[in-house]
This record gives structure tokens, sequence and C-alpha cells, in this order.
């Protein structure tokens, strides 16, 4: 058998998923630009408008004022998402009984439906009848109304994207049991203690797992849709909820402006090349490989 | 092996084409009729009342027979579009959202008055209800039949009004007297919580007409969003959230839901009046039976204006390509009494709907149904009034009614003073046309 003929029989047991992606993922990535310069609500044919989708869109002040919600909420969420997560991750890598369970207890949150979830914190977040305003009540404080004041509302959302925090943490344990026991026998011998040994040998070991979440969350914070959506159909505040993929969401498939809309998503989508382009760019200051 | 095989295979086709052949003979049974495909957006319990309207229309006739489809509300305005532009769409379909404007612009819907006779049209033109010709209409032509209109008028019981010593009989004529009535039907809890709202004002589209406002004016064809009286309307409405404490309103407005039978507020005791729609007459009939409450429109304030208020409704729209649309158009003459008033008055009976024509109003099986359920009355009688307004028909009315509904959020929470909050609306408003016309959506 010719080499031209064995890769064509490995393309054709590829080819299930090379024609899905060709025709699910890459063509509508691609017909996306093209729409990004036409006038097209979803059921007449494209018409070319060239930048003015682009145009429109550095005076539209919903989308201003959506792409600095979402950045706010990334630099807020992810970061702490990351703190809980290694803080989580460390707390449960201590050889006890019974920690699997717990670890599992930590992690189930993350499988939940994020549809789910967020039905569960519309009603623990509510201000007159909902779990967490009792039990701040039990300490004197009057709770506030959660998902309709502006503030509070994007607290909640960060709220809920911690509660998801477990499917990190397990990538953490992971690393943590990656790091080579030698280095803590090292550090022993040489005399540093709990903090130090966290300091200069834990953190610096799971840089690379850090740098990993930290570029997924920004990735998916950015893109972050089905909770700010929910809270938004529930009357939250649009000022706190509203983040740039609810719009680009909002114009596609409730004003039919899919020509539009595809110019926001490529500008979202040359945002998020861009910070990850920076991040990767200055990893190798922070980030330590190898033992 | 290979017989073996083959003879899977006949065996497997043969299955398909039999499962396929269900629909085969459903249409075969028809025999002459020519089939009219029609969708809606009902489930539950009214696609059973759907179906029996849709089973008697199929008996009265030997020339058409409707076949119906309930697609899920979620999905169905992608699936009709998706129909249409894929050159197999039905031959009517019942919607309820803001499409008119826009689908008309795009061309997927025809203009039902192609489609009417000239007996038709002149009935429609002179006996309909203003605001089913307000529903309907874009640009002259009439897009959209309403099959059922829904108006809001105010709740009250009667066991809160007794407990405040309030006469029943006796209920304000203005707004302020309403609100009045109000602040002595609240009660509170030990912390200062709202448990029980008497009445407040909140909802723009509707009290902007009661005080002489309104978000379009007919006669000039524009918006008219920041006007003086929707400003009076929303810093009225904000006002008395003021008074009433707005973090209080918001904590207790959160804790309530939309709730259908018993659960709606209203009727669970935490609501003593409310301005609500008039399903909610029937599924008090079933679900609370026993209590105590009478409807009345809800007043305008002194100097305001009488019989205003907001509608919209379920209306019948026949796509570009259907196939039947002479059989659609026969099946909205039916349900909507174009051709018989009387008969399509007991179909109106069946949902408890608002018809399009005072003919079905008062034929004698509607009028047996207001005897049954008198507080629908005060939602009828609000019908002729020039002064019940809809959605302004403009090609972006889902922006556009989010962008209200978001200036009276905005004020309502104290984000906003009122008139700021109309001015933004008015600048966001603007700013869209613009950015409709520079990409040629507009014409």
């Amino acid at each position: 058998m010719q080499r031209w003929q064995k890769d064509l029989v490995g393309y054709a047991f590829i080819s299930p998923w090379l024609v899905g992606f060709v025709v699910f993922t890459l063509g509508p990535f691609l017909t996306s630009i093209y729409w990004s310069f036409t006038r097209y609500n979803v059921v007449s044919p494209p018409v070319w408008v060239g930048g003015a989708n682009y145009a429109a869109m550095m005076r539209d002040p919903v989308f201003w004022s959506s792409l600095l919600l979402t950045v706010k909420y990334a630099l807020v969420a992810v970061p702490l998402g990351i703190a809980l997560g290694v803080g989580l991750a460390l707390l449960l890598n201590v050889p006890l009984r019974g920690i699997s369970a717990l670890r599992a207890v930590f992690f189930v949150p993350s499988i939940v439906p994020a549809v789910a979830t967020t039905v569960v914190f519309i009603w623990l977040l509510n201000p007159q009848i909902g779990l967490v305003n009792s039990v701040l009540g039990l300490f004197g404080v009057h709770g506030p109304a959660w998902l309709r004041e502006p503030t509070w509302t994007f607290w909640s959302l960060v709220m809920m994207s911690i509660w998801t925090v477990g499917g990190t943490m397990v990538i953490y344990l992971a690393g943590l049991k990656d790091i080579p026991l030698h280095l803590y026998e090292a550090a022993l011998i040489d005399g540093a203690g709990t903090w130090q040994r966290l300091r200069h040998v834990t953190l610096p070991m799971l840089t690379p797992v850090i740098f990993f979440n930290l570029v997924m969350g920004v990735i998916a914070a950015f893109q972050h849709f089905t909770q700010p959506y929910m809270l938004l159909l529930q009357q939250a505040p649009e000022e706190s909820t509203r983040l740039l993929a609810v719009y680009l969401f909002e114009r596609a498939w409730r004003y039919l402006d899919m020509g539009y809309a595809s110019a926001m998503a490529w500008i979202l989508f040359v945002i998020v090349v861009l910070v990850t382009g920076v991040l990767l760019r200055t990893h190798k200051r922070w980030v330590h490989y190898g033992s | 092996m290979a017989a073996r095989f083959l003879a899977g295979l006949l065996a497997f086709l043969c299955l398909v084409t039999c499962s396929r052949s269900v629909p085969l003979t459903e249409s075969s049974k028809s025999g002459t009729r020519v089939q009219v495909r029609f969708w809606h957006m009902w489930t539950a319990e009214w696609k059973t009342v759907v179906d029996r309207i849709v089973e008697r229309y199929n008996q009265s006739q030997d020339q058409y027979e409707v076949v119906a489809l309930s697609v899920p509300p979620t999905g169905a305005e992608s699936k009709f579009l998706l129909a249409v532009v894929g050159g197999d769409p039905p031959d009517v379909m019942a919607q309820w959202q803001n499409v008119i404007p826009t689908w008309a612009d795009s061309g997927l819907i025809l203009p039902l008055d192609d489609l009417m006779s000239p007996a038709d049209r002149t009935t429609f033109a002179r006996d309909a209800y203003p605001v089913v010709k307000k529903i309907g209409t874009y640009r002259g032509h009439l897009y959209g039949l309403a099959i059922g209109v829904n108006t809001w008028a105010c709740y009250v019981r009667l066991d809160h009004l007794e407990q405040a010593g309030l006469d029943p009989a006796a209920t304000p004529t203005t707004l302020e007297g309403l609100v009045g009535w109000g602040r002595r039907l609240d009660s509170f809890d030990r912390q200062g919580n709202l448990t029980r709202l008497g009445f407040l004002p909140q909802w723009l589209l509707l009290y902007a007409p009661l005080f002489g406002g309104g978000f379009y004016d007919e006669a000039t064809g524009k918006l008219t969003l920041d006007r003086a009286e929707n400003q009076r309307a929303l810093a009225y409405s904000v006002e008395q959230r003021q008074k009433l404490g707005i973090d209080r309103v918001t904590r207790f407005d959160s804790a309530q839901n939309a709730g259908f039978g018993v659960e709606w507020p209203f009727a669970a005791g935490s609501l003593s009046m409310t301005v609500d729609g008039q399903w909610r007459v029937e599924q008090l009939a079933k679900y609370a039976p026993a209590l105590k409450y009478k409807v009345v429109p809800v007043p305008p304030p002194q100097g305001g204006q009488q019989g205003a208020g907001y509608a919209n409704g379920n209306f019948m729209i026949v796509p570009r390509g259907a196939k039947q649309a002479r059989g659609a158009w026969e099946f909205i003459r039916f349900w909507s009494g174009l051709a018989d008033p009387a008969a399509a008055a007991e179909l109106y009976t069946w949902g408890g709907w608002l018809p399009a024509l005072p003919a079905v109003a008062s034929a004698p099986a509607y009028q047996r149904y207001l005897e049954r359920f008198p507080q629908f009355r005060t939602f009828l009688e609000l019908m002729p009034s020039e002064h019940l307004v809809t959605v302004p028909p403009v090609p972006f009315q889902t922006y556009l009614l989010d962008r209200i509904e978001a200036a009276d959020q905005a004020a309502a929470r104290g984000a906003l003073t009122p008139a700021a909050a109309l001015q933004r609306l008015s600048g966001e408003i603007d700013e869209e046309r613009a950015r409709r016309k520079e990409l040629g959506y507009e014409r």
C-alpha cells in the first residue's frame, strides 16, 4: 500500500470528526467573518455593508458597558477562583480518613448544570425568604437584595462561579501530587518551615497548572453566558448582568441582527486572543517547568 | 449470508415505510379536502382547547382540513424562520411575540388584506376593536389578525377591604385614591418587611397612557418616548415606591413569583389590589373558587386619560410560501368570527379570550360566559377604547420594549431619575435608529 493510500485510510477513519468539525465549527467560524461585514437578519440574504457594524459598535454604549463589565468580571472571578481552588486543593491534600469523599463533595457542584445551579442560587439569594439572608439574620445582619441591586448582583455572579471551583481544584490536586517529594525533603533539611515550603516549593511547582487554569478561566470568563442571562431574565439589573456574551446573544437571536452580533463575536475573539497572547508572553517570568 | 442481509434490509425498509405511512393515512382520511397546516405555541390545557377549535372547524368543512401542530414556544420563532427560509412553512401560525413589523419588513409574512374578500375588509375595518387593528397593522397593511386580546385591569380582594374598613362598593376612581387605599392595606412584620402590599402602580407601559402619554403617536407615526406625560407617569410610580421604601418593595417583589392559580400572590393573599390580565378570572374560578374579589379598570390619575391602558394579543399570521394561503384565511375567518360571530363566540368561551369583534362579544354564547364570570366584563369593556394602546409598530419592537423596561427598572431602583431614565431611553432608540439606517435596515 502506497503512503498516500495509508493516509487516505487514516483520514477515512477520522472523517466523521473531520466532517463534523468542518461543517459545524470551521464553516460557521469562517462564515461569521463574512457576516460581520454584512447586514443580516437571518431570514433575508446578507447584504455587504463593509465595516459599518464595527463602526456602529464603537458608538454603542451598551457594547462598551457590556465589555467593561466582562473585563471587571474576569479580573475579579478568575483570580478569586484560582486562589480558592489552590487553597481548597491544599486543604484536601492532607492524608486523612475519608478525604476522597470530601474531595468528591467539593467536586460535585462543578458537574451540576449551570441552569440548575442558577435556579438554586436564585432561591438561596432571595432577600426575603432566601437561606443566605436567613443565616445572616441569625447574626443580626440585614442581608442585601442580592439579585436586584447592581453591586450585589455582580458579587452574586462571582459567588456562583466560585461555587463550581471544585472542577479546577481537582486539577490543582493532581498538580500537587506531581510535585517531587525530594524537593520537600531538601527544604526540610535546609530548615524551611510550612510557609516557606509553600512559598518556595509548592506554589512555584504548581505554576504550570495555575497558568493553565488562568488561561482557561480568562477564556471562560469572557464567554460567560448562562448564569448572567438567566439572572437577566429574572429581572436582575442589566448593568450588572449584561456581559458581552449575553449582549451578543440578544443581538443575534432576540433582535435578529446576526451581522452586528458576528462583528461583536469577532471583537470578543480578538480580545480573548490578545489576552491569551499577553499571558503566554509573560508566563516564562513566573511559570516554572520541571523539577 | 447475502440473502439474509437483503432480507433484513427489506424488513427494515418495510418498517420505516410503515411507520411513515401513519401520517399519510391520516391525510388520506381527509379525502378530497385540502390540508391546511397550522402551527401554534399553546401547550398543556391550552393545547386541548386549540385542538377542540380545530376539530370544530374541520367538522364544519368540506373544503379544508386543518392539521394543528403545537410547537414549543422557546423554539417556535427559529423553527418558523427556518421553515419559511427552507420553503416549507406552515400555512398559518398563531403568534404572540413582537414579530409583525420585523417579519413583515423581511417579507416573511403576507398582508392578510390581500387574502380578505372586499366584504371581510369592510367588516373588519368597520367593526374590529381599535386595539385589534393596532396589534396587527404595519405600514398600512394588516399582517396579523388578533384572535385573542389581553388587557389589564385591577383585581381587588374584598376580604382585605373589609378587614381594613374600606367600602368595597366605593372603589376609588382616581389613581391617587387607589394608592391611598393601598397604603391602608399594607401590612408589615416586626422587622418592617412588607408582608402584604396594598397597591403600587408599577408598569410604565400601562401607566403612561393613563397619564395621557404613550410611546407612539399614530397621527405622525413617530415614537414619543420622553414626552412630559410619560415622565409624570414614571415620576409618580417612583415617588410611590420611594414613599414605601425602595429597598422594602424590592425585597417584597423578589419574594413573589408570577404564580399560577393559588400560587398567584393575589390569590395567596400577599397582594390586596393588583393589576393583571383577564386570564386570571378563570384561574381563580378554578383554583380559588371561594375567593371574594372584584375587578375594576385601573383608574387614571386626576386629569388623566379615561379608558386608557395597554393591550397585546395572540394573532394569526400567514407566512410567505404558504401553500394553502386561502385555506389559512378561511380558518382565520372561522376563529375570529368574521365568518360567523355567533359560532366563534363559543370558541372564545373555551379559552376565555377577548374577541376581535364586538359581534362575537354580543353573541349569546359569549354573554352567557360573562354571566358566569362577571369579573371578565371589565376587561371586555376596555376593548372599544381608542386609548387602549399596544407596542409601537416599529421594526425593532423587541429592542424597544427591552429598553423601555430597562428605563422603568432603572428609575424604580433609584439608579436614575425618571427624567434621566427616559432621556437615556430616547438616546438609545435614536442611536439604534441611526445604526439601522446606516446599515440599511430602515427604509
